[in-house]
């Protein structure tokens, strides 16, 4: 006889109560944008107008558009052209940082992560202000040899950068899959007298193939997401990806067509949805890949040889010039000139006006302190929250596991710009709410739920390490499903919370894209004022904002590795 | 008294049958062994009795009060049960020291705090760790440890004490001190005590009762000296002790003995199968290492075998011997020195029963 299931509760559906409370009430939180963004996208006015009714027209308008076709088609080009930029570079650094004794691989890695913890915005206006046109690096070029052969305000260069900023997310999967990879599978190819290099391509490269995959998939979401990049970089040269045609869809009709902002996201989303899930396989597929392999301990290094390290670091070190030092030394340089051009010495126009001027202006001194609140007591707030949601999640096999696990897909398979668009909508229109929207604590949520899914992994790896025995010691002993989670599991993940702390505050730092509808007079935020900036043209302050966010991002990331806080898990 | 019942308990892991109706009963101060091969559900058993799993069916009822019933819909949470468990891997929470480990029961009961210091005092003390209370558990030995795990687990006096794997993490000569001491507690305190083992030196010598788990049922429970001298199914006798296993056709006598014939050799030994023979055709004899006789000079029931090797143990000698196709093991005090050694295998510990 086969029993019924409904007896069949094990101790994992502990607390079923808090686990349905905090799933259901994180469904609501993600699900909500997402629904409101298809109901919108099927009306012919704003869905609070009065007189709103059903209509496709937004999707005709769409459909009929030239510019929508032309910026369907950039997209997908600059999702797979960085694809194609990112995942071999990011591989070869990978195989270069963890399997050779490269020299001076230890301080190189942290390096090498620089351009994923700055905003992409702040990355783009480095590029505009060192390789743009008039930018430093063009004007010293020019000057030496006549003419700079390039340009990054057209698609190939905003593939390059796009693709060479994000390289260390490919790096940190394949590193970190060639760290777990155990040497005996290498050392059998090797006894069985396979050379070193044969070794790392029959061998290696076939177990690392999993993570490669699963990280190009990663950047191909991410690639359909995309809006610093372009949006700085393409304007000049009107190019559009879907998310900036987003973003001027206001400026072609000269009034808010929420309607058509919508209907733009539903496309988008059908095609990030399912790399979303796409990506969830490819994940739990790397996964049992490396579960194949316990722990050895590398000793065998490939030997580069001096011709090889020269190569070798001669080749990233020129990613490390192109990619870390062109935007960042950028940024530096013009925080602290006004005036520069053929002909002008630098050194004689440094000034700390631009510094002044963000100061003395109050919407930029606000948002400086509103960013540094936002990432601070922000972040650990969000922390707070996705400990109650991985507490609700730990150790629950029940059905409400599963709603957390799709809870969790779904902002990933929307871009900030729309979480934040559609928590503006929700703040303006549900009664309860409308209080809130000019307080930080509509970005909060907002923020919340995109660093949702990377806040929420954390914890989950924190909470993973706990032994199980050791909570079930706590219940045999007599304490409740709570008492145990208070007085074993969170003790033991203090030092995890406090390092997920700081890596949530880099977020929220260079967050900006949620903030650009959402954040009002009082309420705004470094990034999101850079984006309304760049309209103005006011690039004095663009770079002096860019050079705070780069300090407070400096801090964050000293405050994390000082914290404990593992880069990559 | 009887402090545990365990009634029919079946545990399903998907369409998996992981436990399938074991019951038994265990009595105040007397230790019951859960012995079996890995798979053989004697773990997820004594998960169940924690209420670390919950089975589908079945009643467990522990010091009178029931804590599962399958059909009243009955699962009190381990906390409600009364009950302390000594883990494999010990379980000490590292961020508490060895006196907070062992007074986190008291505490969850809400003792008086100069109560809780005297208890955990002089339980500390009573195993020897009275100088290690201010120490956290990775500056302790494996041995102190486990003691400290032992200590936590019967503070607050449970009704049943659960050992999960006690002694593997010990190394040998510790694990041998351990036996008698833990066995040694666990009389004194009038305990009823249940520990799950693979090791079946570890069962004889501590448990008052043993209870042999095959594939999620008990195939046979006694005496430590009934588990080993009188198993009644060839996967008890053979699981137990270092054993010969001959195949081969059985043949009933006159007298009410049998004889088992195998290669031309012909066996009498004693049917112990709680069953009659299904195939007559098709029977095993199993034959203890330790039991079979071995002589240089021909006895009046000796065979004569070739000897094909002799490996030193260090206390004894263990010969392989070989007569056809017919091979069989046995112990010495010395080595044979010539080439046909003579056996008496006696029909009384050649034990008949069905594969």
């Amino acid at each position: 006889m086969r029993p019924t299931e409904s007896i069949a509760m094990s101790l994992a559906n502990d607390a079923p109560r808090f686990r349905a409370g905090v799933i259901l009430a994180l469904f609501v939180m993600v699900a909500a944008p997402a629904l409101l963004v298809i109901y919108q996208s099927v009306l012919d006015a704003p869905f609070f107008d009065d007189n709103v009714r059903f209509s496709l027209d937004a999707f005709r308008f769409v459909l009929t558009d030239p510019e929508f076709y032309r910026a369907l088609w950039t997209t997908t080009l600059y999702a797979f052209g960085m694809v194609v930029v990112a995942v071999p570079l990011g591989g070869l650094l990978a195989f270069l940082i963890t399997r050779t004794d490269l020299k001076g691989r230890k301080w190189l890695e942290p390096i090498v992560l620089v351009p994923m913890f700055l905003s992409s915005i702040v990355l783009a206006f480095g590029y505009t202000v060192s390789v743009g046109p008039s930018g430093f690096v063009t004007i010293a070029f020019k000057s030496l040899f006549g003419a700079a052969p390039w340009s990054i305000y057209t698609l190939p260069g905003i593939i390059l950068i796009g693709g060479l900023s994000h390289v260390p997310t490919v790096y940190l999967y394949v590193a970190s899959a060639m760290r777990r990879l155990p040497s005996d599978l290498e050392e059998a190819a090797r006894t069985a007298g396979a050379g070193i290099w044969r070794v790392s391509l029959d061998v290696t490269l076939p177990m690392v193939l999993p993570a490669l995959v699963f990280s190009a998939a990663l950047n191909l979401l991410l690639g359909f997401e995309t809006f610093g990049i372009p949006l700085v970089l393409g304007d000049p040269n009107g190019i559009l990806v879907l998310t900036t045609y987003i973003y001027k869809v206001n400026t072609i009709f000269g009034a808010p067509t929420y309607q058509v902002m919508a209907a733009v996201t539903v496309f988008l989303i059908l095609i990030t949805l399912p790399l979303v899930f796409i990506q969830r396989r490819l994940l739990r597929h790397a996964r049992r890949f490396a579960a194949v392999g316990g722990k050895g301990a590398r000793t065998n290094l490939l030997r580069l040889g001096s011709t090889g390290q020269a190569v070798a670091l001669g080749l990233i070190g020129l990613w490390l010039l192109v990619s870390v030092f062109f935007p960042v030394g950028g940024i530096v340089l013009r925080a602290f000139v006004e005036n520069w051009g053929e002909g002008v010495r630098l050194t004689e126009q440094l000034t700390l006006a631009n510094f002044k001027a963000v100061f003395e202006i109050p919407s930029l001194s606000r948002g400086i302190l509103n960013t540094i609140l936002l990432a601070g007591v922000g972040g650990a707030i969000a922390v707070a929250f996705y400990l109650l949601v991985g507490l609700a999640g730990h150790r629950n096999r029940g059905r409400s596991g599963t709603l957390l696990d799709y809870s969790v897909l779904i902002p990933r398979a929307l871009p900030g710009l729309i979480v934040g668009l559609t928590f503006f909508w929700l703040f303006l229109f549900v009664p309860f709410l409308i209080p809130l929207r000019a307080t930080l604590i509509s970005l909060l949520i907002a923020y919340i739920i995109v660093g949702l899914s990377y806040g929420l992994r954390i914890i989950q790896s924190t909470l993973l390490q706990v032994a199980p025995e050791l909570e079930e010691s706590a219940r045999i002993t007599g304490a409740s499903v709570y008492r145990s989670w208070r007085d074993v599991v969170i003790p033991l993940v203090r030092p995890g919370l406090a390092g997920a702390w700081a890596m949530i505050m880099i977020v929220f730092l260079r967050e900006y894209a949620t903030g650009v509808y959402l954040m009002s007079s009082g309420t705004e935020v470094i990034g999101s004022l850079m984006v309304s900036l760049l309209t103005s043209g006011a690039m004095d302050q663009i770079a002096a904002l860019s050079f705070i966010s780069i300090a407070l991002t400096a801090v964050g990331l000293t405050l994390a590795l000082r914290l404990g806080a593992k880069l990559h898990d | 008294m009887t402090e545990l019942v365990v009634d029919n308990v079946e545990k399903w892991l998907g369409g998996l049958k992981i436990l399938s109706g074991a019951s038994f009963t265990a009595e105040k101060g007397r230790i019951v062994a859960l012995l079996g091969a890995s798979g053989s559900g004697k773990t997820t058993l004594l998960r169940c009795i924690a209420g670390l799993e919950q089975p589908e069916i079945g009643r467990i009822v522990i010091g009178g009060k029931t804590v599962l019933d399958g059909e009243a819909g009955v699962a009190l949470p381990p906390e409600a049960r009364e009950i302390g468990l000594v883990f494999q891997s010990y379980a000490l929470w590292p961020h508490r020291t060895v006196f907070e480990n062992v007074a986190y029961g008291l505490r969850l009961r809400k003792r008086p705090a100069a109560e809780i210091k005297t208890r955990v005092e002089t339980i500390l003390d009573k195993l020897g760790l009275a100088h290690l209370a201010a120490r956290y558990p990775d500056q302790l030995s494996g041995g102190q440890q486990q003691r400290v795990a032992i200590c936590r687990a019967l503070v607050y006096e449970p009704k049943v004490l659960l050992l999960d794997e006690p002694l593997s993490n010990l190394d040998a000569k510790l694990r041998e001190e351990a036996r008698f001491w833990i066995r040694k507690l666990i009389l004194e305190l009038g305990i009823c005590a249940i520990m799950v083992t693979h090791d079946q030196g570890e069962a004889l010598a501590i448990a008052d009762h043993v209870l042999l788990l095959k594939g999620g049922s008990i195939v046979q429970d006694g005496t430590p000296l009934q588990i080993y001298g009188q198993p009644t199914s060839f996967y008890a006798a053979d699981f137990m002790g270092t054993n010969n296993v001959l195949s081969g056709a059985f043949e009933p006598q006159s007298d009410g003995g049998a004889v088992i014939r195998c290669e031309g050799w012909s066996l009498p030994g004693i049917w112990r199968d709680a069953e009659p023979p299904r195939d007559a055709s098709d029977i095993r004899a199993v034959v203890r290492v330790e039991t079979i006789m071995v002589s240089s000079e021909p006895t009046a029931t000796s065979q004569p075998l070739d000897v094909e090797g002799c490996i030193y143990l260090g206390d004894k000698w263990e010969y392989r011997l070989r007569r056809g196709s017919v091979r069989l093991r046995a112990q010495g005090a010395s080595e044979l020195s010539s080439d046909v050694a003579h056996c008496t295998v006696q029909p009384a510990s050649t034990w008949l029963f069905n594969p």
